[in-house]
């Protein structure tokens, strides 16, 4: 009894968290007008391509009478090809993002989920294919994929720092992938470098807290990762200030350079900034690989 | 009981070894470094292997080890009981009796006076010594008391006006026999010699252990204020000749709306060594007239307070004469006497009648005048009606008159008989009569009579029931000679004789003088003799306390002229305020040229100063300190081990945020004092009422300001070119702050986001409606949601509106007055070209006239006109004429501007000519009648 109250009441708390989450990306999605991304070609489509001349073969309810009546000849309006993309999503999942340096800030992992279910609303808007990658939810369009996305985003990962998952990547696909990359370097590169084999490109999106960015903290500390598996001493934590903002440098240079080899585009967002321009800058991306 | 180390007693020294602990607390607090924080950081992960540059333990820094130290010695030598001055007095034992002045004298003084008195009961309390108390002011017999039962009375215990009487004294020496052996007297004197005072000393001393506590306090007091040689002068008086000393004096008195205030104020100075100084106020007599009191700055006894009365004030009087235009005969002038005895004391007017009312004045004298005319009959009936005082004196035309003949004369106290008679002549029996003695109840009542007053001839009154109340004056054989009676709140007095010495030696004798004081016609300066109040009871009206504060009088039995004038001030006779009948005499606490005495005390009385130094116990403040420090150190402590970082990272701006608030705060009032708003709006009235100016509301958006002024200066210049109307510059009105009475016309462009006026500013607005003023309405847009609540200014209008006034509304009719004021007009476009200008409807009764092509409308103009054309963005134009902005294309847009001008006339024209032109309808009428 008071396990299936259980279930029930956990499952509520997560049904609870969806719409708010979807609403959020939905709102944020709604800043953003689609842009155009036709293929230049006539084909399937709603937007006006060309009107031509009646070929042999043509349907009768192809003709264009509005254009028709004009003159003596008879048109048939052809409309633009445009095709669907499939895009895939990776949202780190790892405890290290479950974290805020204020209470007046989103947590990165916040931030993140909200970021890449925005970004899906408006691809499947502009009605592309969105699932994530690995196995669990592949490339679907719809409203439904939205629901199953945020489902999905809804869950937090056991270990402190999550490697980004690159399975079942379909080839020439576009890839996001949003996480502070702070954990081990080698399996970034490992994803990084299976997706440019495979012809996907994509962008990566790190989602960093301030005082991460800039070190704040100054006296006697114990550093502790999220999950409490890491943990640092220091006496003085002001003198580590410069050694830990160059680390950070260093290790966000390696991943712009990664990231260049490979074709993808790298984008860094701080939580305390607007949330708008983050999905902003991840819409023109996406959109300029493409 | 306490020890004391460097001018500080510890109730409890022993704490103080405690400060030798403070070295070891020292070392064990510099071993200590802070705790380490335990902080959450995903990014720790960039952080491994980092090693700190020293490995040595961090320290804490010795600043917040000595703040720490500085806390716990305040806790210990707080603990301790530290006081500042300890009294270390060896208590004496038995009673004790406290003597207390208690005189005006000490007033001034007696904050410090009830201070040392309680210190002294604590003091006697400590040691358990019975207290009684006596003041001498006002004595009892003394009952001991313990004296924290004094102590609880110590509040109720205030000195007197006046100084201890002999009556007093020698109850004080009674009750000192009376005294238990071995008493200690500790007398509080106010510094002042009275009367007695020495033989109360050697009383007390042979009572008892005699120790005298004086108030240091210089006592100055000030005599009553004499008017002469048209100044007023105060004398001013200390006890002890000093180094030179000026005093200020202040008038008091209750400006004409009736608030006590500082009329006028002078300087006393007393040259060094000198006991006496002078002040001389000049005055104006209206000014003069309103003083109620003169006070010495810094002094708050009832001796620094001079009451000023009748003899501050010269009373007007009126003196007008039944035979004018006779020069040179100045003896037999009917009012050469009068002139003469009221010259001195009162302001004389000359003058009609009918002049001389509006001025008010206190008296109307009239001598011999019989008849007056119907309207000075009634004006002067009001003016006695208010309170005035008339004096009407007999004479040959009184006599030979029909006035108050039959029936009594409202303006005579009473009847007449016919021609009146003479006594003492060569063709009468008798001889002169003389004057019998004033009755108790007469106004006259113990004034001597001089021998020499002879009445030779006199008017008679009638015999009638009233007339024994009316006589307060009457000749030996019984007939009257002064007869008066109330009217409303004045009075009319009629003197049977003549006011010259035709027919009667009264006004040649001093008597006539004394009467005319007695009636209030005059009044003498200064504080009259003792002898010429004889006969008179003075009823208290506001007396002096000790302070110098005027109370009610209350239930305070009446005091006897004479005794007034020279007694003592006592129980029962205080300074203050006293009134008989229309006199007010102040009886103040100095006489005029009364003296201070400083006491003197025989050589083996112990004389102390009141030096009071009060023990102030330290401890709450050290331990106060202590806490302060410890809360320091907490911030410190927080700040040093990095748990403050984030209130850190936001405290500049907090800190920003504050000096800004600070600097604006001390910046607002700087700027409202540079450019004093009132004299800039009156600036602005006067330019507003100059001259005819269009104005708009201020909406708080600067884009639609500019705008509206743009426009109503566009509209401005064409009424100039094309009308008689010639309106100057714009204004835009705040409608909180200015007024709107100036304006015939309000514009009021409506934005979202203008503020709602607030209801002071409704009421003005409503005010300016019913006035006859007039509002435009201009939502701007074209009127799209046709005033409903579809589009926001539509929506703010309505909010916008609704407090207002407005009558019921209706579309512009056809035929309105507004299409025909100026230009025949059927649209009115702005820079939109909308339908839907809504003005107060039309009565439901208006009938086509006859032969017009419009209805007889209603009178007046509609108080509010609601459009949405955007009408000055229409008329706007810039410095040079030109238009601000495109209105249409081409020529018809030049068309559509051209009529927004045209309706901006008409709209004016309206507004200023109202429904002139709907007066057409009475053309035919009118044609009809030349016509004939």
């Amino acid at each position: 009894m008071t396990a299936a109250n259980g279930l029930r009441h956990r499952a509520e708390a997560e049904a609870g968290r969806l719409p708010p989450l979807l609403a959020r990306a939905d709102h944020l999605a709604g800043t953003v007008l689609l842009g155009d991304h036709g293929r230049r070609r006539a084909g399937m489509g709603d937007d006006f391509w060309q009107y031509r001349p009646v070929q042999p073969g043509d349907s009768r309810r192809s003709i264009d009478h509005r254009r028709s009546a004009r003159g003596d000849q008879q048109f048939v309006r052809e409309r633009e090809w445009q095709i669907a993309q499939s895009v895939m999503l990776w949202v780190d999942r790892g405890a290290s993002m479950r974290f805020a340096s204020d209470d007046s800030l989103p947590s990165k992992a916040d931030r993140a989920r909200l970021l890449g279910l925005a970004t899906a609303v408006l691809l499947v808007r502009g009605g592309e294919r969105v699932g994530l990658t690995g196995t669990s939810l592949p490339p679907r369009r719809g409203r439904n994929q939205i629901l199953r996305l945020a489902e999905m985003f809804s869950e937090d990962a056991e270990g402190d720092y999550a490697p980004p998952e690159h399975r079942a990547m379909i080839p020439h696909a576009r890839a996001l992938f949003i996480s502070d990359f702070l954990g081990p370097m080698e399996e970034v590169e490992v994803a990084l470098t299976k997706a440019a084999d495979r012809g996907v490109r994509g962008v990566l999106l790190q989602v960093m807290d301030p005082s991460e960015e800039e070190f704040p903290f100054r006296g006697r500390t114990i550093f502790e990762s999220v999950g409490g598996t890491v943990h640092h001493e220091t006496l003085k934590a002001g003198e580590l200030r410069q050694r830990y903002l160059d680390r950070l440098a260093a290790r966000r240079d390696w991943l712009q350079r990664l990231s260049r080899a490979t074709g993808w585009q790298m984008g860094l967002h701080l939580t305390n900034h607007s949330a708008q321009s983050a999905l902003l800058w991840l819409w023109t991306a996406l959109n300029r690989g493409a | 009981m306490m020890t004391t180390i460097l001018g500080i007693g510890f109730t409890a020294p022993w704490l103080l070894l405690g400060l030798a602990a403070l070295p070891v607390l020292w070392l064990l607090l510099r071993a200590v470094p802070p705790a380490p924080i335990r902080r959450m950081f995903p990014g720790v992960t960039l952080l491994l292997g980092l090693k700190d540059d020293e490995t040595v333990t961090d320290r804490t820094p010795w600043w917040l080890l000595l703040m720490r130290i500085l806390a716990v010695a305040a806790v210990i030598v707080g603990l301790a009981g530290p006081v500042l001055n300890p009294r270390s007095q060896a208590p004496g034992s038995g009673p004790v009796l406290v003597l207390l002045d208690a005189s005006w004298a000490g007033a001034t003084a007696w904050t410090r006076v009830t201070d040392l008195l309680d210190q002294q009961l604590a003091e006697a309390g400590r040691a358990g010594r019975p207290v009684a108390m006596v003041r001498l002011t006002q004595p009892e017999d003394p009952v001991f008391q313990t004296s924290t039962a004094w102590r609880s009375r110590l509040a109720g215990l205030q000195p007197q006006p006046w100084q201890p009487g002999p009556a007093q004294v020698t109850t004080v020496m009674a009750a000192l026999d009376d005294l238990p052996a071995g008493t200690e007297i500790r007398w509080i004197s106010d510094g002042i010699d009275y009367p007695g005072r020495a033989d109360l000393t050697a009383a007390a001393r042979d009572a008892g252990d005699l120790r005298i506590i004086q108030t240091m306090h210089e006592t100055l007091a000030i005599w009553p204020a004499k008017f002469e040689d048209g100044v007023i002068r105060l004398g001013v008086v200390r006890a002890l000749p000093g180094p030179e000393r000026v005093v200020g004096v202040m008038a008091q008195g209750r400006d004409p709306s009736g608030t006590e205030r500082l009329l006028a104020g002078g300087e006393a100075v007393f040259a060094e060594g000198e006991t006496r100084a002078q002040v001389d106020l000049s005055l104006p007599a209206e000014l003069r007239a309103r003083i109620t009191r003169f006070e010495l700055q810094g002094q708050n006894s009832a001796g620094a307070v001079s009451l000023g009365d009748d003899g501050l004030r010269r009373r007007e009087v009126a003196l007008i004469a039944g035979r004018t235009g006779q020069e040179g005969l100045e003896l037999l002038s009917p009012v050469h006497y009068l002139e003469q005895a009221l010259e001195p004391t009162a302001d004389i007017l000359t003058g009609a009648l009918l002049d001389i009312l509006p001025a008010n004045p206190d008296a109307i004298v009239l001598a011999d005048v019989a008849t007056l005319s119907p309207a000075e009959e009634s004006a002067l009936e009001e003016w006695v009606d208010h309170g005035g005082l008339l004096v009407r004196f007999a004479g040959p035309r009184l006599a030979a008159s029909d006035v108050s003949r039959d029936a009594e004369d409202p303006l005579m106290p009473v009847r007449l008989r016919v021609g009146g008679r003479s006594v003492g002549g060569a063709m009468s029996w008798g001889s002169p009569k003389t004057l019998a003695p004033f009755k108790a109840d007469s106004p006259f009542a113990g004034l001597e009579i001089p021998d020499d007053v002879r009445v030779t001839a006199q008017v008679m009154a009638q015999p009638d029931p009233t007339l024994a109340d009316r006589v307060i004056a009457s000749l030996s054989d019984g007939t009257p000679l002064v007869t008066r009676k109330a009217l409303g709140d004045g009075q009319v007095v009629l003197f049977h004789v003549t006011a010259n010495a035709e027919w009667s030696t009264l006004p040649l004798s001093g008597l006539f003088v004394e009467m005319l004081e007695r009636l209030a016609v005059s009044t003498a300066g200064g504080m009259p003799a003792a002898e010429d109040l004889q006969g008179t009871v003075w009823a208290p009206q506001r007396v002096l306390d000790a302070f110098g504060t005027l109370e009610d009088a209350g239930t305070l039995p009446g005091v006897d002229g004479p005794a007034l004038a020279a007694d003592p001030l006592g129980p029962d006779l205080r300074p203050g305020l006293y009134q008989s009948g229309d006199r007010r005499l102040a009886r103040n606490v100095m006489a005029d040229g009364g003296t201070l005495t400083a006491a003197t005390w025989p050589a083996d009385v112990p004389v102390e100063g009141m030096g009071l130094v009060r023990e102030r116990p330290l401890g709450g403040w050290l331990l106060g300190l202590a806490l302060l420090l410890l809360a320091a150190d907490v911030v410190a402590t927080l700040a040093l081990s990095g748990r403050l970082t984030s209130a850190r990272a936001r405290a500049p701006r907090a800190a920003a945020a504050l000096a800004l608030a600070v600097l604006m705060a001390g910046l607002a009032p700087g700027d409202a004092r540079a450019q004093d708003p009132s004299a800039d709006q009156t600036a602005r009235d006067v330019m507003a009422a100059d001259e005819l100016v269009l104005a708009h509301v201020l909406t708080g958006n600067a884009e639609v300001d500019d705008i509206a002024q743009a426009g109503l200066r566009g509209l401005s210049d064409t009424l100039y070119f094309r009308t008689s109307v010639e309106p100057s510059q714009p204004m835009g009105v705040d409608l909180e702050t200015d007024d709107l009475a100036f304006f015939p016309l309000l514009y009021w462009p409506i934005t979202p986001d203008q503020p709602q006026p607030s209801a002071k500013a409704y009421a003005k607005l409503n005010d300016y409606l019913r006035s006859g003023g007039m509002i435009v309405f201009d939502t701007r847009d074209a009127n799209i949601a046709n005033f409903g609540s579809s589009s926001p200014n539509g929506r703010k209008l309505q909010q916008l509106a609704a407090p207002l006034d407005i009558p019921p509304l209706e579309p512009v009719p056809e035929d309105h007055v507004l299409t025909r004021t100026f230009y025949l007009l059927q649209d009115y476009p702005g820079r939109y070209n909308g339908r839907g200008i809504w003005v107060e409807a039309a009565p439901p009764d208006a009938e086509i006239a006859e032969g017009m092509p419009f209805r007889n409308l209603n009178d007046g103009v509609t108080p509010v006109i609601f459009g949405g054309n955007d009408w000055a963005a229409a008329w706007a134009t810039d410095a040079d004429g030109r238009p601000l902005l495109p209105v249409g294309r081409g020529f018809a847009g030049e068309r559509q501007r051209e009529l927004a001008h045209r309706f901006g006339v008409n709209l004016v024209m309206y507004v200023l000519t109202g429904n002139y032109k709907s007066d057409q309808v009475h053309v035919p009428a009118l044609l009809d009648r030349l016509g004939q």
